[in-house]
């Protein structure tokens, strides 16, 4: 399966909704991630800088209800990028939390501190969509 | 000479014999007052500390005979978060500097310099004592990742994305406000300086880690000047425009909302602290400066901070 197609948007969108693996992490944190899931609904444009192209995932009501590629994020809540080199380090397993906290996804559009209120949600949604085997 | 003025005043070397607490008075002393942005540039220049003093010989062999695995894991634990948090406070700096006044930004730069200070501190610590490998800064922090809890995952990213959204407009005072919130209030008001009394009452009880000791002291000197600079700042913002409180409330409600994560437990007790005591100082850090500042919360805001977890502590 190939990074950034339509078949990896879609098994992407699948994982994310079902979430990484609860190991290792204190129930508290998964609580916390549900109550922030709860009800959640807006929609993320995740892009490669290098290609213009964007995965944008549709939140509904706590579910993942639709994943595309576009090479326009549309009226995304939030809008992020990424070099291609920070979606590989992610494929290979770097740390979801230091890349957000080391900002190696920008914000280009949405309301920081909206969008930190889930950040937990954020980087576990991440952690589940670099799972997904793909081929640069 | 008083207690007080003794933090004032002490060279690196008196820095290792004073009581953690009395550098916590000396930081809250001035809070009602708060000194000009000038006092405090001058005050910088003669407290100045050279990180490369610090003899870390002594903190090795604590660290290898005489603490337990689990004095060691939990150091580690809380430690690492401002390994980092050093770092971040250092880059996330320079975009405030670009706007305020001119005494402001020559009082920044001392501020800037500092951190790049405590950043080499921690960088020495973790090489030197805990043994961490790598060739750069940069490896050294990547090390010592994995033990940064969400404490500080959070606020340190909120910041970076903060100062991201100040680089379009370095002099709007709301987002000056907001980031001022997440950096002198709560990551240096309140995570900082729990830390220090955490990680420095264990060193001073157990006679333990001098050097560390020695340069986390002088690292909560210095820390007086940034937290008093950050609450002049919001205090003369709120002054100037009173709608700017509307901002600190939104920026403490994100803070308060990710507080509560925490993904694995961290056992503070070997270091002599319960997870009550923890939320209780964490719990009074905050307060005293929103008091001394004249920071009035609603409460919904209210009600979250009595809800502080110390999950500094794990839980
Ligand atoms: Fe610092
Ligand atoms: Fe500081």
């Amino acid at each position: 399966m190939r990074f950034f197609t339509p078949e990896w948007a879609e098994t992407v969108r699948a994982a994310v909704d079902a979430g990484p693996p609860r190991e290792d992490k204190l129930p508290e944190y998964w609580s916390w991630i549900d109550r922030a899931r709860t009800a959640y609904t807006a929609t993320w444009a995740l892009g490669v800088r290098e290609t213009g192209l964007y995965l944008v995932l549709a939140w509904k009501d706590g579910k993942c209800v639709d994943a595309a590629i576009s090479g326009d994020p549309g009226s995304a809540d939030y809008v992020l990028t990424a070099g291609f080199a920070t979606w590989r380090e992610l494929r290979e397993g770097a740390d979801p939390g230091q890349a957000v906290m080391y900002r190696r996804l920008r914000l280009e559009r949405g309301n920081v501190l909206a969008f930190f209120r889930v950040i937990y949600f954020f980087v576990e949604s991440l952690a589940a969509l670099s799972r997904v085997p793909a081929e640069p | 000479m008083s207690k007080l003025s003794k933090v004032a005043d002490s060279d690196l070397r008196g820095l290792g014999d004073l009581d953690i607490d009395d550098v916590l008075a000396y930081v809250h002393r001035d809070l009602k007052r708060l000194p000009d942005y000038t006092e405090l540039y001058r005050r910088y220049l003669s407290q100045r500390w050279n990180v490369y003093d610090l003899d870390f010989s002594r903190d090795a062999v604590d660290w290898r005979e005489r603490m337990s695995r689990e004095e060691r894991d939990a150091f580690v634990g809380i430690s690492a978060g401002f390994h980092h948090g050093e770092r971040q406070v250092e880059v996330e700096l320079p975009v405030f500097m670009l706007g305020g006044s001119e005494e402001s930004k020559i009082y920044m730069s001392s501020q800037i310099e500092d951190e790049a200070r405590h950043t080499v501190f921690f960088d020495r610590f973790y090489r030197e004592v805990v043994g961490l490998p790598g060739d750069s800064v940069q490896a050294v922090l990547d090390a010592s990742f994995e033990h940064v809890s969400e404490t500080f995952v959070g606020p340190f990213g909120l910041l970076a994305y903060q100062a991201d959204e100040l680089r379009k407009d370095p002099e709007e005072p709301a987002a000056r406000v907001r980031y001022g919130t997440t950096y002198f209030l709560w990551i240096e008001g309140v995570l900082a300086l729990t830390v220090m009394k955490i990680t420095l009452t264990y060193c001073r009880e157990r006679g333990f880690l001098p050097g560390y000791y020695t340069g986390f002291t002088a690292t909560c000197r210095d820390e007086a000047r940034h937290v008093q600079f950050g609450m002049r700042f919001l205090r003369d913002s709120v002054q100037e425009d009173p709608r700017l409180l509307l901002q600190i409330h939104e920026t403490l409600r994100t803070l308060l909302a990710m507080n509560s994560a925490t993904s694995r437990r961290l056992d503070l007790q070997s270091l002599g602290w319960t997870p009550e005591e923890v939320k209780r100082l964490m719990i009074r850090q905050l307060r005293m400066k929103l008091v001394d500042v004249g920071i009035t919360l609603p409460p919904d805001i209210q009600d979250m901070v009595s809800g502080i977890t110390p999950e500094i502590a794990g839980g």
